[in-house]
């Protein structure tokens, strides 16, 4: 009787077993203010990462969410835990949100901001923000995925909901401090000199940056930037812009500044230095003879 | 001779010269290019700065990190005879949000914050003295290598470095920095350049609160004398950590197991391993430190080989995710990477994607992860 009722739940267990959801270390997940909207107002969503014991170094996805309900607004990536994008989140056909970063050195910890997005309801309904195409990989040096998990939004939009004003976020800071790096390798840009540079903005995120050689106006651009000058004898300033228009410039000295004799400006002074002093020598010689012949 | 023939003549030979080199080197504009090239072609590489070359490799005259503008570093030359200032440092810079070298509250306050006033007064009238205010910075402390440099990463980035003392305690801070959710990393470089694996560590910072993070203990750098090893004979695994620390050494092959040995004054630690035990084939090994009770992590894991034949290990070519050869990893070699991301790759760049990176032919976010791993700032 007794070795009945073991097989009994020996057998159980492993039924059961096949039912039970794999435990995954890492979760992905799509988090919001509320889960019930009025057409016309904002839904803040964002994107967490959880690691529990692991350490991950780089992510990778696609949020994907109904056009007919949802249109973005803003995407902000101010305090993401990715230091560095190989894609920003960036909208795509109007439906979808592709991003890829790395965190140098990995990460562990829970609820790890990825970024956040602030859609504006377009009509009532029901729908879902989902996760596709994730990758997640460990802080091994090789590369090998993480096993995780997603976690996808359901919403209302609907009239029967309370009124939800626009997230506002104040952001009063610049971005971060950064320092751009002159490089050239013969892969890239026919082996010339390009600038390279990266911050974060702990408020509203980076907008965009504008570059000024020498005494020109600032232009906009990206990394890497394909330098004009190539002959480095000019200043280089990287302004780095949030999306509430805060700035942050940094002023790369010139790698190889002009060598005296070779500043054309300092020549010319010293000529016309030159020619006035020579110009009262004579003056004065030749006054002295006229003075003396008279 | 008349005094003022005198000046005569020499403003005259001003001019003269003035307008010499003015003209010269107009001239020299329009045919600048020919002139330089064939001189470079002729000259260069042989050793000697001559011409209008900067350098020639060794020979940078009386040029330096320092005679242009730099605070430290090593000035190298390119093959094309010019400088190549890359490893040169800057130094402490009013408003690089780190209060250091000569910067003070009076001569610099975005990075050291505001003096407080002087107090009192005159008279009768007495003062109130101000406390400074509150800033917004992290303190890091712990343990690394005797006199190494230890290095501090702000989201990937090199925030600032600092020496750690004769006794591997290092106290370093970085002021003026946001509120905010930051990743930090900390890594040091042995005496013999050796980089540990990054300690990386998320942390909120509060505006006008001092976050002190403590007890930072660099896992110890790990080399082997051989890449493969016959049977039989010895390997020898070594490395630094902290003085008199106590080293765990762990083997990998189908089981892991661990071997002791103690660090010298010096932090320097060398245990010659028997193979005798060992399986033919691949076996990794890593390495941590104990010090007065306090651990650190395994640091870089390294691989050798057991087989018939001893093959003694070879200087390493380039860094893992080191794409313009500079000997770190940060910020260029990520934005060379993703140049190339999602699109076809040159065979040029193929080349050193199979030497640095996963050789898939490709870059996606394998080779972003692996740069990460092996990231330096």
């Amino acid at each position: 009787m007794f070795k009945i009722q073991k097989i009994n739940i020996i057998l159980v267990a492993c039924i059961l077993s096949f039912f039970a959801s794999p435990v995954f270390a890492t979760q992905i997940y799509l988090q919001a203010d509320s889960a019930t909207i009025k057409p016309g107002d904002f839904l803040k969503v964002s994107v967490f990462i959880n690691t529990e014991t692991e350490i991950i170094n780089a992510i990778q996805g696609t949020v994907v969410f109904p056009d007919n309900l949802l249109k973005v607004e803003k995407i902000n990536e101010g305090n993401s835990i990715l230091s560095f994008w190989a894609e920003k989140p960036n909208v795509y056909e109007g439906k979808e949100i592709r991003f890829a970063g790395i965190v140098p050195g990995g990460y562990q910890n829970n609820e790890g901001l990825l970024f956040s997005v602030i859609f504006q309801t377009l009509s009532q309904g029901n729908g879902a923000a989902a996760l596709k195409d994730v990758q997640v990989l460990l802080n091994d040096g090789k590369g090998t995925a993480a096993e995780f998990s997603v976690s996808n939004l359901n919403f209302v939009v609907t009239d029967k909901a309370s009124a939800i004003s626009k997230p506002e976020i104040k952001d009063n800071e610049p971005p971060e401090l950064f320092t751009p790096e002159i490089a050239s390798t013969p892969e890239m840009f026919e082996g010339r000199y390009f600038l390279v540079f990266a911050t974060q903005d702990k408020g509203s995120g980076i907008d965009h940056y504008e570059i000024r050689e020498g005494k020109g106006p600032f232009i906009f651009a990206e990394s890497p930037y394909l330098l004009q000058n190539q002959n480095l004898d000019k200043e280089i300033a990287v302004k780095a812009v949030d999306k509430n228009g805060n700035e942050r410039i940094i002023v790369l000295p010139p790698q190889k500044p002009l060598l005296w004799y070779q500043n054309y400006w300092i020549l010319g002074i010293m000529m016309i230095i030159g020619f006035i002093i020579v110009g009262i020598i004579l003056r004065k010689n030749l006054w002295q003879r006229f003075t003396k012949l008279r | 001779m008349n005094k003022n023939y005198l000046l005569f003549l020499f403003f005259i030979e001003i001019i003269l010269v003035a307008g010499f080199h003015f003209f010269y080197q107009r001239v020299l504009a329009d045919t600048n290019s020919a002139i330089t090239i064939t001189v470079k072609i002729a000259v260069c590489g042989d050793g000697v700065k001559e011409g209008w070359e900067d350098c020639d490799k060794s020979d940078f005259g009386e040029a330096s990190c320092s005679s242009l503008g730099f605070s430290s570093g090593t000035l190298t030359c390119t093959a094309a005879c010019e400088y190549d200032t890359f490893q040169c440092v800057a130094g402490p810079s009013c408003g690089d949000g780190s209060c250091n070298g000569s910067e003070n509250c009076a001569n610099c306050s975005p990075d050291c914050g505001t003096c407080p006033p002087a107090g009192g007064g005159g008279g009768g009238g007495g003062g109130i003295i101000m406390p400074p205010a509150p800033q917004t910075a992290v303190i890091f402390s712990g343990w690394a290598y005797p006199l190494s440099k230890v290095s501090v990463l702000k989201d990937g980035q090199l925030a600032i470095t600092t020496i750690a003392g004769p006794d591997a305690n290092f106290n370093i801070s970085l002021a003026g920095l946001s509120a905010g959710n930051y990743n930090f990393s900390v890594y040091g470089e042995d005496s013999q350049v050796r980089r540990s694996t990054l300690f990386t560590f998320p942390v909120y910072i509060t505006s006008g609160v001092t976050t002190n993070i403590s007890g930072i203990f660099i896992t110890p750098t790990i080399a082997v004398d051989k890449s493969e090893v016959k049977q039989g004979d010895n390997i020898a695994i070594f490395g630094q950590s902290v003085p008199n620390g106590k080293i765990t050494i762990s083997i990998n092959s189908d089981e892991e197991f661990f071997e002791k040995t103690t660090a010298d004054k010096n932090g320097a630690y060398l245990y010659n391993l028997d193979t005798t035990p060992l399986d033919m084939g691949q076996h990794l090994t890593r390495s941590k430190a104990i010090l007065n009770g306090e651990d650190s992590s395994f640091g870089r894991t390294i691989g050798f080989s057991v087989g018939i034949k001893t093959v003694i290990k070879a200087d390493e070519k380039s860094l893992r995710g080191d794409l313009n050869n500079d000997n770190r990893v940060n910020l260029v070699d990520f934005s060379i990477a993703a140049y190339w991301y999602t699109r076809p790759i040159s065979a040029d760049f193929a080349v050193k994607e199979t030497e640095n990176l996963n050789g898939d032919g490709k870059i996606d976010l394998v080779d972003f992860s692996i740069m990460a791993y092996y990231w330096t700032g």
